[in-house]
């Protein structure tokens, strides 16, 4: 067994989103590195270890030396490097000695390019110590950050300036340098709990050394002991803790050893929105909240994570006064912004740039209102509700306290509302026409916010496309992608369907008057076209791209929940065994009558057996179908194609030849095929089923 | 500890430690940076280690003299140390112990705080320090600066003078604190809170401010020589020699614009489109001048390095 090797790097204080980042770079360079200096082992372990002021790296299981090496190195042509009669040009010369070989020890390579010169070389292992020494400058380069930064006289990039350097092979510093910085056996401690340099004898001592100097250098180990703190802090003021993932990762980055400080502020504080009370302890200084029990409401308390707790009592108070001020001016806010109910808000809108060809904010809102009376009256639901909403919607985009924090747009809007002794139904929806904010938020679960939602996002989508503002590659300024999947997911598991062609049209004219846009035409079909994809992204990976794809060439563009309907029908047959050869079937009766006219059957011209059963067959059912299918009933269609068409069309494909020379024979024939094929098409391309049914049956011919 | 004696430590404590005292800039500035003490020296090899006072205003951050934590001027304590020197950290924690607060006795935290100044070009990586909670300076290594960058690197420590006097002080209003024995805080500023305030949000003459902006803006280009016309890969270019460029007057013409654009948009009167063209155009001509401060200093042949080197 080789020692254990330690790599810490000693900084200034690391952001709080660079420590996880940077060690996952270093962990992939160290590993990558030390593989390709042929001192990885089958045992080899990776360990990374960090704190706000050091990225730490520990390697087991090193190889005890580097291996030695035989390789076959090629040279020059054989022609460059030596006479006809043998004697040694000076390729041959020069080669020989780069790598230190003598010029009789050269050999002959015969390849395809012709004959070349080639060196066996030995390469003697050197010890491990002094391989780490060459690439321990690399690993260290490696490391990334999201930012970097350049500091004093140097010309290295680093996310914060280095100070110290320790390099400990087992018991002994492995030498080199970077970033001006001699790697040693000398650490420290916490900046101010143990702030003198010491030294470390051994790296596997490494963990217990610095948790005596106050800091627990892995984060998993500190973050369990700053949760065991924050749970027992929040039982000792009488109530629990209100989880926060978010700022759990936060505080464990900015202390090297924590400790938990809790304070308090006055209770009348607790009359502001409880989510401004959060946002002020969370975001302005990263406090968490304590409740009276898991879902209970607010304790005018706080617990902080900090560093060093030498003076609590001074430490609380000082958070206490900045804490205080802070909520001193929240409520400022909320009480100026009550003095006058929301609605009067909306003048100000019209000063609002919503975009600068699209007009302000007042106009979107009319757009919006407009929208909404639409959707609803289709949806028949409250349409007076939905334009009131619709109405007052952005109006706190217009309130001090929406203005100090940004993220509670709607929240407060909702809030106000309900003060102002309206409709919770209208103050449900103020909230939630924002959502979903994304893959991992909820859809409106109400009509009111789910018909605003929807009114707000086609006419940001309508506006964009119309004056050629579309996504482009990662360019989506204003989360366009977003607002569509928005839309899909509101109709897909909310309270509403949407007609999506409609809604773009009613969307498009009620921006007459107000923007420019260009032909409806064009916008209607590039939005088509957007949705569309927006939907294979998203429903691709549930049901397959190639039934999404198939379903969408069926699909008119109009209800998403019919479109919903046809993917699932069709992901329900494809489960069933018989599946692949319907498909197959189907896709070849496409196939073969793309380009061929369609008319009356005669049914004098079918041939008796499996042509004439198939259309017998495919004559008792086809209205039933066409029914099912015209009903939205897919499941229900395809089941009568599969239980109804299966067999004899297999029948047919088996015994009867299409491309008979009588051209009469074969046009009828391919009437039939033709007809049945645009009754399946009615409800799924099948011909767009993928390429892994070409495959599997290479007499399918595209 | 008074308002002024807080004042008077920093100055004595970064005067030991050979930072030059010098005094606030004699034009409307946003923060400490603006001072061509800073902006202007953070350019360039030559070494520069300065500290000053300097009052900032923020007009839109005024509140009528009615916020106790608001203020549309107030005070920072600027010091610029360049090349950064290694133990920036250490001095700046000892800078505090000399307004008497024992760093281990508080929970002392450097949180992650860049600063960018889109007006300037200038750029920086850095932290807010907080103590108890309290967000007291901000530290930042500057890497660019009128888009050129920093070699070396100049360390920039800003200390919030109103927020730690409140602390020392234990005063929840600003108003309250005791700028010297018997005179307090707001005996000298409340009534000009509340007139400036009123100036910037409600009779600043908006006209009179575009056209200064515009006349200013104008006066830059004269006193560089800056062509409207740009070079290969959007170079600026200029008529006149770097030693016949008058960069310290066109560099006041640029502090002067950016103060207009601050008025204007207190004022409300710069749209979400202007405002972007505005910020634009005062880059622009920070850029000219910072471009001719080097080509002036590098002319010079760069005299503080003589200096520096003599010195030691």
């Amino acid at each position: 067994m080789t020692s254990e090797f330690l790599l810490e790097i000693g900084t200034e204080e690391l952001p709080a989103s660079f420590v996880t980042h940077a060690l996952r770079s270093m962990k992939a360079g160290a590993l990558e590195l030390v593989g390709q200096a042929r001192l990885g082992t089958d045992s080899l372990e990776v360990h990374t270890l960090g704190t706000p002021r050091r990225l730490a790296l520990r390697l087991r299981g090193l190889a005890p030396n580097q291996p030695d090496r035989d390789e076959t190195v090629m040279g020059p042509p054989w022609s460059a490097a030596f006479e006809a009669d043998g004697a040694p040009k000076k390729a041959a010369i020069g080669f020989a000695k780069k790598h230190g070989v003598a010029v009789d020890d050269l050999q002959k390579q015969t390849t395809e390019k012709g004959d070349y010169v080639s060196a066996r070389v030995h390469e003697a292992g050197k010890a491990t110590a002094a391989v780490l020494a060459e690439i321990l400058p690399h690993v260290c380069q490696r490391i990334t950050f999201p930012k970097s930064m350049r500091w004093g006289s140097g010309e290295i990039s680093f996310g914060r300036p280095i100070h110290w350097v320790v390099s400990l092979l087992g018991s002994e510093v492995v030498d080199f340098e970077f970033a001006g910085v001699r790697a040693g056996r000398g650490t420290r401690g916490h900046r101010f709990l143990a702030p003198e340099t010491f030294d470390l004898d051994e790296a596997s001592n490494y963990e217990e050394a610095l948790e005596r100097a106050h800091v627990l250098v892995d984060l998993e180990v500190r973050k369990e002991r700053m949760m065991e703190g924050l749970l027992a802090a929040a039982k000792a003021l009488g109530g629990v803790l209100e989880p926060d993932a978010f700022l759990a990762d936060e505080c464990v980055s900015l202390v090297e050893q924590p400790f938990t400080v809790p304070g308090s502020f006055d209770p009348s504080f607790l009359e502001l929105p409880e989510t401004v009370v959060i946002s002020v302890m969370r975001d302005h200084q990263r406090y968490f909240a304590v409740r009276a029990s898991a879902g209970g409401a607010l304790l005018p308390a706080y617990l902080n994570v900090v560093n060093t707790a030498q003076d609590p009592e001074t430490i609380a108070k000082g958070n206490d006064r900045v804490l205080r001020a802070r909520l001193a001016d929240e409520r400022f806010f909320v009480e100026e912004d009550r003095k006058a109910p929301l609605a009067d808000r909306l003048q100000k809108l019209e000063s609002v740039v919503f975009q600068s060809k699209l007009g302000t904010m007042g106009a979107k809102v009319r757009r919006l209102q407009a929208n909404a009376r639409a959707l609803a009256e289709q949806s028949g639901v409250d349409a007076a509700a939905c334009m009131e909403a619709a109405r007052l919607c952005k109006a706190d985009l217009e309130t001090l306290i929406v203005f100090e924090f940004p993220e509670l747009q709607g929240e407060m809007g909702r809030w106000y509302a309900l003060r102002e002794g309206m409709d919770s139904a209208i103050a449900d929806a103020i909230r939630d026409h924002y959502r979903p904010q994304g893959a991992e938020d909820v859809v409106p679960d109400q009509v009111v916010g789910a018909v605003v939602a929807v009114a707000d996002r086609i006419d940001t989508l309508v506006g964009c496309f119309g004056i050629g503002l579309v996504p482009t590659g990662s360019a989506d300024p204003f989360a366009l992608r977003r607002a569509a999947l928005g839309i899909i997911r509101i109709a897909l598991e909310g309270p509403i369907d949407i007609d999506l062609r409609q809604l773009i049209d009613q969307a498009y004219r009620h921006y007459a008057g107000d923007a420019d846009l260009t032909p409806a035409d064009e916008v209607r079909a590039s939005l088509d076209d957007f949705f569309r994809g927006r939907i294979r992204a998203m429903l691709k990976d549930a049901h397959g791209g190639d039934v999404v794809n198939a379903c969408l060439g069926a699909w008119d563009g109009t209800s998403l929940r019919d479109l919903r309907s046809r993917i699932e029908a069709v992901s329900e047959l494809g489960a069933a065994p018989e599946f692949e050869a319907l498909a197959i079937a189907f896709k070849r009766a496409f196939n073969i009558t793309k380009e061929s006219a369609r008319g009356p059957i005669d049914r004098a011209l079918l041939e008796a057996g499996a042509e004439s059963a198939l259309a017998e067959r495919f004559e008792t059912v086809r209205d039933q179908i066409r029914e099912a299918t015209g009903e939205r009933r897919y499941a229900a269609a395809l089941k009568l194609v599969a239980k109804e068409l299966g067999a004899p069309i297999d029948r047919f494909f088996e015994e009867v030849f299409v491309m008979v020379d009588d051209a009469r024979v074969r046009d009828n024939r391919l009437r039939l095929l033709g007809e049945i094929a645009d009754t399946v098409n009615g409800i799924a391309h099948f011909h767009q089923l993928g390429t892994k049914l070409q495959r599997r049956d290479p007499s399918v011919s595209a | 500890m008074t308002f002024q004696e807080l004042i008077l430590a920093l100055e004595r404590f970064w005067a030991e430690r050979g930072c030059l005292i010098v005094q606030p800039y004699n034009s409307e500035v946003g923060a400490g940076t603006f001072n061509p003490h800073t902006f202007l020296r953070a350019i360039g090899p030559e070494p520069w280690n300065v500290a000053y006072v300097e009052p900032s205003r923020r007009p839109t951050d005024g509140r009528y003299g009615e916020n106790p934590n608001r203020l549309q001027q107030f005070h920072q304590y600027q010091v610029i140390l360049k090349p950064s020197p290694p133990d920036i950290q250490d001095l700046y924690l000892e800078s505090l112990r000399v307004l008497g607060t024992n760093p281990t006795h508080h929970d002392i935290r450097f949180i992650e705080d860049d600063w960018e100044s889109p007006t300037l070009g200038a750029w920086g990586l850095g932290w807010q320090v907080w103590l108890d909670g309290l967000e007291i300076s901000q530290f930042t290594y500057f890497q660019q600066c009128g888009g050129i960058d920093c070699k070396p690197v100049s360390g920039e420590l800003t200390y919030g003078l109103e927020r730690i006097a409140m602390y020392l002080q234990d005063v929840d209003d600003v108003y309250e604190l005791q700028w010297a024995p018997g005179i307090r805080y707001g005996d000298i500023y409340k009534r000009a809170e509340w007139e400036w305030s009123t100036y910037n949000f409600e009779q600043a003459d908006v006209d009179l401010q575009k056209n200064l902006f515009g006349e200013y803006e104008k006066q830059v280009a004269a006193l560089l020589g800056l062509s409207a016309k740009k070079g290969k890969g959007g170079a600026l270019q200029f008529d006149r020699e770097p030693l016949e460029r008058l960069v310290l007057p066109a560099y006041d013409a640029v502090i002067k614009c950016s103060h207009y654009f601050n008025v204007l948009d207190a004022r409300g009167a710069i749209s979400v489109t202007e405002r972007q063209r505005y910020i634009g155009r005062v880059r622009l001509i920070a850029r000219a001048v910072a471009e001719s401060w080097y080509a002036q200093r590098e002319a010079l042949g760069f005299p503080l390095l003589d200096t520096a080197a003599a010195a030691q």
